[in-house]
């Protein structure tokens, strides 16, 4: 008979912070530059260089502890830890050991209909090191990531599914990209993701021992990997064998994961205050205009769109899964308030266009905003909107111009339609025979030619609307 | 011989500058000149060509009498990183190290057109008081001409430089005591201000809570001179203070001056020619009404300097100097791994004293010795600077003899760790400890080598301190003290 | 005072990525054993237990942040100047097995 496990994961975090400069030097903060050009002699580790810490890295990591709920520390500090490595140019990494800038928040998120809290114990400022490629025989060294800001964000030990993990990771790149903090990249590496597992019986007192998993580069494969590795672990246990303290990496194309070394004695990293940093205090109003600054989360618009704007869950999920088209729907809604017209146009039309490869798109909100409203108030149709849209994405032309310039107006006027409509009856006396015998095409049949007849100018819905009237008239 | 006017201090080769009795590649050539008879082995490199075509730059220029340092050759120790101009800190792990940009002190130097003619050798990376550890071998002392002698450490060639008056002032470096205890052994005035004053950007790091940017001059007016010069905040450094200091001129009269003397640090002086110099300058200074007060700083404490240092230092200096791997810069040995690479380059790179030192930093950082080894002597760092601040809150500064005894001779000078409590000869990190200016300047000659006093006030009284030095200065009969001319100042 | 031994010694020097020949080792050995002496001393100072470490010379703190500018990083030829294996604009080591 089997036990039953219960496993216990806890995730750390690196995220790669959006900046002009990087952590403690001024180079410039870039990704996919040419090797070795975004470097000055600090991120070399050059003998006499010294850290100065970047005012835009530290408000990331205020924005980002303030949204995980954290307590903030306003006096900086940092340590080095030390360790050789080949990607390592000064022998130390400056970090925040003792104390981080963020510490004891949590995230909260649905799961199945219900709530989930994944509790978070420290966000830490740090740098990142250098960028390795491995050949077969040789490694070559990229220095443009040494010193790009991280913040390092470490869970509790309190996750027990593989799904929760998944949807944290997912939860903590939308926030990332959200505050526009970070790009959120797994596949890049500007979110990079560590697994620490272990499983043991259930009701028991100690945890099992603990493997880390290494290199997931989806969000998909943390799941995937957690659940690999909790089979991994539980079928070791039930042949008797032991679980090693280790630290695996995922083998996409096996899905499963591999062993990379095993943990002997714990590194130590001989921890030390940084003599060179100071410790810097942040002024109060430096924190809260830091906070108060921060861009609006995923979870308020969405709040904010169901309950104010009162779209459907389904639209605003769509709509938030893409950030800057969410910027442009909050945009368009200061001119346009048909919110649901709206929504739908972006969901559609203009994600297809934003997706497709070359095009390009300048479309401002209120242009966008003054599109649907005229789609809206019945003055144009939703296919002229269609190609207006095509028109005006590009170069950012005002709708409004586009419409009177080209005299594209929708024949609304019930009057102007009737006299139109009386006239096509007169001229189509078989198709008033079909109606009456119920052949309830002949009404489409109509409409189609009064589209036709105005060069799609008609409103169609009234169109309709009058041609059934009329019909039934005669 | 009359003198020429490369002997002279900062301020007189300025006015003569000024009135035109020298031009600067005159000046600049005399240096080179002295720079190359030099028997001190006292540089890495000697500059010729490019402070020669600075000089002759200079030549058409006309002086301009608000800067002092116009066309003054002077000497950089080689743990100041300069563009182009290789930099080793005088050990073999940076040999060929081209540095990509200018250490902060270079840049204001560069700036106020004075002209770099060397750059001085070094104990390696800093770490030693003998002038023995530099990889090109050992720096004389220009006093001894039979080489027996030491200059002290770690700044031995820009010491020797000023001493032999091949320049009127050179830069140096002080973690520990590394330009106040060669300026004893040289004769020369050692100054080194307040931490934080002056940037540390581009020296290479020793031990950042304790490194100093410091100095050698043949007097305090010029030490006072190139400290409103250097004193400058950089935004390229964290630990750089912006801070206005306060001078109280009142300080200037030697009556208003209040030094204390440590009864539990100078009764260990036992050099009879010394102890007789230094007594009779303190009481010519109380007879012209100085205060100076015997009090006890604490046994204890004074004999805890010397670990407290070595710990501290060693803990950092294993960190700072790990970027020491020749991968980036330096000699790239062969390796199947990079950790052969790594191990390889350092092996042959580092001198044995300086492995000593780093292993020993290394262990009292290891987690389970931090509480009894890293962080006690940060917290005897802490005690010793707490009764320091206590002492001073009532006085101007204390004052002792810088070391206990002339330069000695290299079959004494050892960079071993001792158990022989040498208070006297380590106490100077107190200032490093403390972060207060402190200053070094000859009182005396024993066998025609020189020694001095050393005065250590409160941090951020670098202004007050420098002005009580220049009263006790005038006292000396030292003044001007160079190697060339001691026989001048023989009684 | 517990003599600390050679094999600890020689560990710690590894660990820093150099070696020492036996000579040197016992050199340190017995610097170890001073220096280790000379901190129990330092242990038994009156007040030494209940005091803050100190890391920086006076107890200050700055306000100072680096404004997020981009300073003009150094050319390729410049970061590979110092650099004695190259390869593709990069440093070059012997494969890094992970």
């Amino acid at each position: 008979m089997s036990n039953n496990y219960i496993p216990t994961i806890g995730l750390e975090i690196h995220l790669e912070t959006k900046s002009k400069s990087k952590m403690f030097s001024s180079a410039p903060n870039t990704y996919g530059a040419k090797p070795n050009t975004s470097v000055l002699p600090i991120d070399l580790g050059m003998p006499g260089t010294l850290p100065t810490v970047n005012e835009e890295a530290v408000k990331n990591a205020i924005k980002l502890s303030h949204a995980l709920h954290m307590k903030i520390d306003h006096t900086l500090h940092f340590d080095r830890k030390n360790y050789f490595y080949s990607d390592l140019p000064k022998g130390y990494q400056i970090t925040q050991n003792e104390r981080p800038i963020g510490s004891d928040g949590y995230l909260d998120f649905q799961l199945d209909g219900s709530s989930v809290r994944v509790e978070i114990e420290r966000l830490h400022m740090e740098e990142d090191t250098c960028k390795q490629l491995h050949y077969t025989d040789f490694t070559l060294l990229d220095y443009n990531r040494a010193g790009v800001p991280l913040c390092e964000i470490v869970t509790r030990p309190c996750i027990h599914d593989a799904r929760v993990a998944r949807l944290y990771v997912e939860k903590i790149r939308e926030i990332g990209i959200y505050l526009d903090v970070s790009d959120g990249k797994m596949e890049e590496g500007s979110l990079r993701c560590d697994v620490n597992i272990s499983i043991a019986k259930e009701g028991a007192k100690e945890f099992g021992t603990k493997v880390e998993i290494k290199n997931l580069n989806s969000t998909a494969n943390v799941e995937k990997a957690i659940a690999y590795e909790i089979e991994r672990q539980k079928s070791l246990l039930e042949n008797g064998e032991k679980v090693r303290q280790e630290t695996r990496r995922f083998d996409e194309s096996k899905m499963e994961t591999v062993l990379m070394r095993v943990k002997t004695d714990a590194v130590d990293y001989k921890y030390f205050p940084e003599p060179n940093i100071l410790p810097i205090k942040l002024s109060d109003e430096f924190v809260n205009d830091t906070i108060e600054s921060s861009y609006e989360l995923a979870d308020v618009k969405f709040a904010r769109y169901t309950n104010v704007f009162k779209v459907s869950e389904y639209d605003a999920n769509t709509l938030l899964k893409n950030r800057s088209l969410a910027l442009l729907f909050d945009d368009a809604t200061k001119t346009c308030q048909y919110y649901d017209l709206l929504i739908h146009f972006i969901n559609g039309d203009v994600l297809t266009y934003v997706s497709g490869a070359n095009n390009v798109f300048n479309l401002s909100g209120k242009h966008l905003g003054e599109l649907i409203n005229l789609v809206g108030e019945n003055k144009i149709s939703n296919a002229q909107a269609r190609d207006i849209f095509k028109v005006i994405a590009k170069d950012n032309k005002s709708p409004i111009d586009i419409v009177s310039e080209q005299g594209i107006t929708q024949i609304s006027d019930e009057d102007t339609l009737k006299e139109m409509i009386k006239k096509l009856l007169d001229e189509n006396p078989q198709a008033i025979e079909d109606f009456k015998n119920g052949k309830g095409r002949a009404a489409s049949f109509l409409v189609g030619l009064i589209m036709k007849l105005t060069k799609g100018k008609a409103n169609p819905a009234l169109a309709s609307k009058l041609i059934n009237e009329e019909l039934k008239r005669r | 011989m009359d003198k020429h006017i490369l002997d002279l201090s900062i301020e007189e080769i300025h006015e003569a500058l000024v009135k035109g009795e020298v031009k600067p590649s005159d000046l600049v050539k005399e240096a080179l000149k002295r720079a190359h008879e030099s028997k001190d082995n006292a540089f890495e490199m000697i500059l010729d060509d490019l402070a020669l075509k600075k000089a002759e730059e200079l030549d058409h220029v006309v002086v301009p009498k608000n800067n002092l340092f116009f066309a003054i050759p002077y000497v950089l120790k080689d743990n100041y990183s300069t563009k182009g101009i290789k930099t080793t800190a005088s050990s073999n792990i940076l040999n060929d190290y081209i540095p990509l940009y200018d250490a902060t002190i270079y840049s204001i130097l560069k700036e106020s057109n004075a002209i770099m003619i060397a750059k001085a050798s070094m104990d390696e990376l800093a770490m030693g008081g003998t002038g023995t550890t530099s990889h090109i071998g050992t720096t004389f002392n220009p006093f001894d001409k039979a080489h027996v002698r030491s200059i002290g450490g770690s700044s031995s060639g820009s010491a020797a430089s000023v001493a032999s008056a091949v320049v009127p002032f050179a830069i140096g470096s002080d973690t520990g005591d590394s330009v106040r205890k060669p300026a004893s052994y040289a004769g020369l005035v050692g100054y080194k201000p307040t931490w934080g004053l002056l940037s540390r950007f581009g020296l290479f790091s020793y031990a950042p809570s304790l490194d100093t940017v410091a100095y050698f001059t043949r007097d305090v007016i010029d030490a006072r001179h190139l400290f409103n010069l250097l004193k400058k905040h950089d935004d390229k450094d964290e630990t750089s203070l912006n801070v206005e200091l306060k001078e109280d001129v009142e300080k200037k009269n030697v009556k208003n001056v209040k030094l204390l003397v440590f009864k539990d640090l100078d009764i260990n002086l036992k050099d009879e020619t010394l102890l007789k110099t230094y007594h009779d300058l303190l009481n010519r200074l109380k007879e012209a009404g100085m205060d100076i007060v015997e009090v006890e700083f604490g046994h204890d404490l004074l004999s805890a300097i010397y670990p407290t240092y070595n710990v501290i230092s060693f803990a950092e200096a294993t960190s700072n100097n790990a970027n020491l791997d020749g991968v980036k810069f330096g000699p790239r040995p062969e390796g199947n791994t990079y950790q052969e690479v790594m191990m390889n380059a350092r092996t042959v790179g580092f001198s044995n004293l300086i492995k000593r030192r780093f292993v020993i930093g290394s262990y009292v950082l290891y987690k389970e010795n931090q509480k009894t080894l890293f962080l006690r002597a940060k917290k005897v760092r802490r005690l010793i600077v707490q009764r320091l601040n206590e002492l001073l809150k009532n006085a101007d500064g204390f004052i002792s003899l810088a070391a206990p005894n002339i330069a000695p001779k290299f079959a004494d000078a050892t960079d071993k760790l001792s158990d022989a409590y040498v208070i006297n000869d380590n106490y100077l990190a107190i200032a490093n400890f403390s972060g207060g200016p402190s200053i070094t300047l000859p009182i005396g000659l024993k066998e025609n080598m020189p020694f001095g006093i050393n005065i250590t006030a409160k941090a951020f009284d670098d202004l007050n301190l420098l002005n009580i030095a220049e009263v006790v200065e005038s006292f000396s009969g030292m003044k001007g003290l160079s190697a060339k001319e001691v026989d001048k100042y023989v009684k | 005072m517990n003599k600390l031994d050679l094999k600890t010694i020689k560990d710690a020097a590894h660990r820093l990525l150099f070696d020492m020949s036996e000579e040197e080792f016992l050199t340190l050995q017995k610097e170890f054993d001073i220096t280790l002496a000379q901190m129990d001393v330092l242990g038994k100072i009156a007040g030494v237990d209940e005091i803050e470490p100190m890391t920086f010379p006076f107890d200050i703190e700055v306000h100072h942040l680096r404004k997020d500018e981009a300073d003009t990083p150094l050319s390729n030829e410049e970061v590979l100047l110092n650099v004695k294996e190259k390869q593709s604009g990069q440093i070059k080591l012997p494969k890094v097995v992970l």
